[in-house]
């Protein structure tokens, strides 16, 4: 079975600056891989290079073991992209904005099957017909990762996907993430948050500078300790 | 792609901003339509109030006449170019030439050109019909509906979701774009649509309009996804696509006929007529054979009635009408051959802006264009050399006056 995704030797500049400096690695399915850095250390232009968004100057990305630049649609077609404050639109109602999304992805949903995924993020009902206007950032939070499950793709992309939540829904939002692991989908998340990193994955890995300078895996069922993770963040950060 | 349309068409219904300027779209077209059909109608009120009139007053000015001059002096003759049966979407020439005038057997060149524009100022600023609108006016609807189909993704930060979601590029903003266009196509061709049914406009001419329309709005969504692709902020695109708007509207065209009229100078209608009053005023001081002379020159068949033996006659004076005519006939040439050259080259000047090719597409379509209006007036012509032609042989040999032959004389055939 190929592996969902993985970043071979990946440099990546932009206007003539290094962005991402020969950074590997394999994420496997199910696997949850938090990747953790500071601002400007390359996570989300990681991210952005496995949607094919940005092309590699060395190396290579790899969807389900095909190079994304030989196919960006289908790579696309097998993950759900949850950007940062996910901004959906304001003029619609979380239905409408749902049915839009999915009728994109070439996966039209029905009402049940959207209220079902919006049960699963915990929307109240009253909210589901308000336009998203009048949400906050929570509750169109809640709303992206609706369409992340109903998309039902093998591959999730999360970026700083708990960015301005409160710490209620943070728990509410790890706990969602975890399910869909343990159902099998491959998940890479780009955080700055080291205690929310060390909550849910797998495998964390430290990026600084464009460089992958570390990399902690949670060993016999226990969860990776977040006082060595901070500690090797913080030391890399004021090095 | 039909999934992609109907996806697009349900998320254009909830934009409320899309929605306005359609709307805005729709109901322009409304009021340009009406206008042509209103101003259309006027115009063929007047031909037709017109033409009842012309017999009666001619009926009028011949009773109790008693020679062929006075006859020919008095007696007027409408003419008129009627509005074509699609003239109400492009009135064009029609504002700035005379396309009706009343002439007699006097010196023609001088009547043609000292006929008043109905609406000279509309020559000057340009009339708000449906040419204009969908020329100058749906290029600006069209930007205005397109210029931050991206750019607003960007500044919401959506569009990398959008198109990853979408898996490709294309399978958003082309059917975005397309929903957007065909509804402003629609909207603006539907008041024509129903304008050409009740004026009966040929389906051929409306189809042939409906392609222009249809083209000019092609060649801007083309500018304006050019432009979209600048990874730029929405209002720096609309900046810059209204610039692009105000060079290839007004500014080429205005620079194109600035040239067009410097290569090509146009003698005054004025000064034909001027030239032509000069020449018939003079022609009483003069020798009478300094008419005769240029005159027999063009009517050799009446060489054997050209001695003059009074003071007056009417054949002299109707002879000096004619040598008017002639005197002038070189600056009228030039005249009509400088507008047909401005034309042409006009026709060339339009490829470089899709403002002016539209625009004169619609005139071509709709016979308001120059060459319509030149050959109004060389249908003017015929006619009044056919009442030459009618009243000489009667006038020279100074034929008994005999009211029963008026039933001969020509009617005017306005050019189809």
């Amino acid at each position: 079975m190929a592996i969902p995704l993985e970043a071979r030797s990946l440099s990546l500049l932009r206007a003539g600056n290094s962005v991402l400096d020969d950074v590997s690695f394999t994420i496997n399915a199910g696997e949850i891989f938090a990747l953790l850095g500071g601002n400007g250390a390359g996570k989300s232009s990681t991210l952005l290079t496995f949607l094919g968004f940005l092309e590699p100057s060395n190396g290579d990305v790899l969807v389900n073991g095909s190079s994304v630049r030989n196919d960006i649609a289908a790579a696309r077609s097998a993950i759900a992209y949850l950007p940062e404050s996910a901004s959906l639109y304001g003029h619609m109602t979380a239905y409408e904005n749902l049915s839009y999304f999915l009728d994109l992805a070439g996966k039209p949903a029905n009402r049940e099957d959207i209220d079902a995924a919006l049960d699963k993020v915990a929307l109240a009902e009253e909210a589901r017909t308000r336009r998203l206007q009048s949400y906050s950032k929570g509750m169109r939070q809640k709303t992206a990762i609706a369409l992340a499950l109903l998309r039902e793709t093998p591959i999730l992309l999360l970026d700083e996907p708990t960015s301005g939540l409160d710490p209620v829904a943070i728990d509410e939002f790890h706990d969602l993430v975890k399910a869909l692991a343990n159902n099998g989908q491959t998940i890479l998340m780009v955080t700055h948050d080291v205690y929310g990193a060390c909550q849910i994955a797998d495998r964390v890995g430290l990026l600084r500078g464009g460089k992958l300078v570390g990399s902690f895996s949670a060993e016999n069922g226990e969860r990776i300790d977040t006082e060595t993770v901070h500690a090797a963040f913080a030391e890399r950060e004021t090095a | 792609m039909f999934r992609h349309m109907t996806r697009e068409i349900r998320f254009l219904a909830k934009d409320r901003g899309a929605l306005f300027w359609l709307l805005l779209a729709f109901t322009l077209s409304v009021i340009a339509v009406s206008f042509g059909v209103t101003e259309v109608r006027e115009q063929r009120e007047t031909i037709a109030a017109l033409i009842k009139e012309d017999a009666s007053d001619r009926a009028n000015a011949l009773k109790g006449q008693e020679e062929w001059g006075s006859a020919a002096y008095y007696a007027f003759h409408f003419t008129y170019a009627p509005p074509s049966d699609f003239a109400f979407a492009a009135m064009g020439q029609r504002d700035s030439s005379p396309w009706k005038h009343r002439i007699r057997m006097l010196a023609l060149e001088g009547q043609i050109h000292e006929a008043d524009t109905r609406n000279a100022n509309f020559g000057l600023v340009g009339r708000f019909d449906f040419a204009f609108l969908i020329a100058s006016v749906a290029p600006l609807l069209l930007i205005l509906l397109l210029y931050d189909l991206r750019a607003a993704e960007r500044t919401s930060r959506r569009h990398d979701l959008l198109v990853a979601t979408a898996g490709y590029s294309l399978a958003i903003w082309f059917p975005r774009a397309f929903v957007r266009i065909a509804a402003l196509t629609i909207l603006l061709l539907l008041p024509l649509w129903s304008a050409a049914l009740i004026e009966g406009t040929s389906l051929t001419i409306t189809l042939q309009a409906s392609g222009i329309a249809m083209a000019a709005l092609l060649i801007w969504w083309i500018i304006v996804e050019w432009v979209n692709r600048i990874d730029a902020s929405p209002s720096i695109l609309l900046t810059s696509l209204i610039g692009l708007w105000l060079a290839l509207a007004i500014i080429v065209p205005a620079i194109s006929k600035a040239v067009i009229e410097t290569n090509n100078p146009v003698p005054d209608g004025g000064e034909i007529l001027l030239l032509q009053r000069e020449t018939v005023n003079g022609a009483w001081d003069l020798p009478k054979d300094a008419t005769m002379k240029p005159f027999i020159a063009q009517h050799p068949e009446l060489r054997d009635y050209a001695k003059i033996d009074g003071p007056w006659a009417w054949k002299w004076y109707y002879a000096f009408q004619q040598v008017g005519d002639q005197k002038v006939a070189p600056l009228a040439q030039q005249y009509r051959k400088a507008r047909l050259e401005r034309d042409r080259q006009a026709d060339l000047a339009a490829f470089l802006s899709p403002t002016s090719f539209a625009e004169r597409a619609f005139e071509k379509l709709a016979g308001t264009d120059t060459r319509a209006m030149i050959v109004y007036e060389d249908a003017v012509r015929g006619f009044h050399s056919e009442l030459r032609a009618f009243y000489y042989p009667l006038m020279f040999p100074e034929a008994q006056y005999n009211p029963a032959l008026l039933n001969n004389l020509p009617n005017y055939v306005p050019p189809s």
